[in-house]
């Protein structure tokens, strides 16, 4: 038989977590604590939650960056290439781009395992955290996220193609790289930049299916612990934190983009 | 004004002529999705022809063994066959994703027709709304949602479902603003046209190719992020058969028995490139511009 808890034993844990006051105040306070970034202890360990998440904080957010320059360099070489190329090759470039886009993460990270490390044994599994064990889980983030961007990229590249503007650098016989790199890149390059930062949220999210498989060890492992555990302190910190930095990401590259567009500057200017 | 006036039709699903002038614009890839997706339609109904064992059915046995004749694509931990825990999957991981789509397609589409619409205030609250909850990224929330609910496939689908529609509300009000500001539009409105006949008659019909689009690359997402749930053992829980929850079930397994991680893997990759595929085809049916070429 279990201990039978004492009334005054569950008051005093109502009280320890404030489950004695009315919900608005409770809310009032955790907001307040929210603000100082205090999500206070983990329901299931007992340790304060930023302690938690500041330990596995730096693993994913290595992981999510590493697959984000993947992701760009992927993107702009698919785009590029399935825009300039023949009517077969892009055809081509744009299937696989799909079916890039299609492929489960999770699925690619088990192939990739079973070749790399169980086949040709050039990765291992149980690593320690150190830059070569990073590459495998980044590669796999990044290819269906580069894929997807790809087909943005295209996309981009193709409107900006069908303008006069284009047409008229065809006409003064300029090639085709001259034209990318001079013409439709510098149009391009704002609402790209924009789609990558929000790349950024999707490479955050998608980190804790491959941290899982990989045994990356970053918040991932943490956020799926604490959903069995129905750890709400951790889940709730874990939330406001990546919304935040998805938050900062999205300015930084609205702010780029409106630094380096002079048009939109001078509209900033004037107002 | 006539009584034909006050009738209210219903949008023109079909356009009046279609037209094709250039067969090229019909891509591959656009019929090999529809294949694709009569395929896993043929695959639900494979169960009521062929004698299938059952899903759940155990034969301790015949543990992780190879595809053979009995079991073409091999037993997993528990003996169970491969195939019939596939086919039993098909409408458990393709139902989920249709219940998430229509989920975000009840609140999104009604949310971006009015906030397209009303304009001014409304249109604003309405979006901020929305932007609150696209400030974090779709996968966090939907882990979120589902962790504070408890981890099954319901959690899982109403997680993604709370996540999607705001970008898809989004979406919507874009097509509906672009479509109701066309002359003809504006004209019908003068000309005395109601409201609900103006949105049904000269703005839906606009969108709806669009949104077909959409509707088809977004369910692919959704499939894509629910079985990827699944296979974190959040979504659907074991016994039920699901095609990611079956990877995740063959993970200890995977040195001993790769069989039983190829075809789930699979069946999910061609279950979301028939989507993606059906929604790029469309989408460069419908695409009008010529790009110059050098």
């Amino acid at each position: 038989m279990g201990i039978v808890p004492e009334p005054e034993d569950i008051a005093a844990l109502r009280a320890e977590f404030g489950l004695d006051k009315a919900l608005l105040q409770r809310y009032a306070d955790w907001l307040w604590r929210a603000l100082h970034f205090e999500f206070g202890t983990s329901v299931a360990t007992g340790r304060p939650v930023m302690a938690e998440i500041a330990l596995h904080l730096p693993a994913t957010l290595a992981l999510a960056a590493s697959a984000l320059i993947g992701a760009i360099a992927i993107s702009l070489t698919l785009g590029s290439l399935a825009a300039v190329a023949g009517r077969y090759t892009g055809a081509g470039l744009r299937g696989l781009t799909i079916l890039l886009v299609s492929v489960p993460s999770f699925w690619l990270a088990l192939l990739l395992i079973y070749i790399f490390v169980l086949r040709l044994g050039w990765a291992r599994l149980v690593g320690d955290g150190s830059l070569t064990d990073l590459v495998l889980p980044a590669i796999t983030l990044s290819l269906a996220a580069g894929a997807a961007l790809g087909r943005m990229v295209y996309e981009r590249i193709r409107a900006e193609m069908s303008e006069d503007h284009v047409r008229l650098a065809i006409a003064k016989g300029l090639g085709p790289l001259q034209i990318l790199t001079g013409h439709i890149a510098p149009r391009i390059a704002g609402p790209l930049a924009t789609a990558w930062a929000n790349a950024f949220g999707g490479l955050l999210g998608g980190a804790v299916i491959v941290e899982s498989i990989f045994g990356w060890p970053g918040l991932g492992q943490l956020i799926l612990q604490a959903i069995a555990q129905r750890d709400f302190p951790v889940i709730q910190a874990y939330l406001v934190l990546m919304g935040l930095i998805f938050f900062a990401t999205s300015l930084a590259a609205d702010l780029a983009v409106i630094l380096s567009d002079p048009q939109l500057r001078r509209r900033l200017g004037d107002e | 004004m006539s009584d034909r006036g006050s009738r209210i039709p219903g949008p023109r699903l079909i356009p009046r002529r279609l037209k094709l002038a250039d067969p090229g614009r019909w891509p591959i890839g656009f019929a090999l999705g529809v294949v694709l997706l009569a395929g896993f339609g043929l695959l639900a109904l494979a169960p009521i022809v062929f004698d299938l064992p059952a899903p759940d059915e155990m034969d301790l046995l015949a543990r992780l063994t190879g595809p053979s004749a009995a079991h073409p694509f091999g037993t997993d931990h528990l003996g169970r066959d491969v195939l019939a825990r596939l086919i039993g999957a098909v409408p458990v991981s393709l139902g989920a994703a249709l219940a998430a789509m229509a989920a975000i397609l009840a609140i999104s589409l009604p949310w971006g027709v009015v906030a397209g619409l009303a304009g001014g205030r409304v249109d604003a609250v309405m979006m901020r709304l929305a932007d609150i909850i696209m400030a974090f990224p779709m996968l966090v929330l939907a882990l979120a949602v589902i962790g504070f609910m408890g981890a099954s496939l319901e959690a899982s689908i109403l997680g993604v479902a709370a996540a999607w529609w705001p970008s898809n509300a989004r979406l919507v009000r874009a097509l509906v603003l672009s479509a109701s500001h066309r002359d003809f539009v504006r004209a019908a409105h003068l000309a005395g046209a109601s409201r609900i006949r103006v949105v049904l008659r000269h703005v839906l019909p606009q969108v709806l190719p669009s949104l077909a689009v959409i509707i088809s690359l977004e369910t692919a997402s959704v499939l894509l992020a629910l079985s990827s749930l699944s296979f974190l053992g959040i979504g659907a829980q074991p016994p039920t058969p699901e095609w990611g929850a079956m990877l995740n079930e063959a993970r200890p397994f995977f040195a001993q028995a790769p069989h039983m991680l190829i075809v789930p893997g699979l069946a999910v990759t061609l279950a979301v490139l028939a989507f993606n595929l059906v929604g790029e085809g469309m989408r460069s049916l419908l695409d009008k511009r010529e790009p110059y070429r050098w």
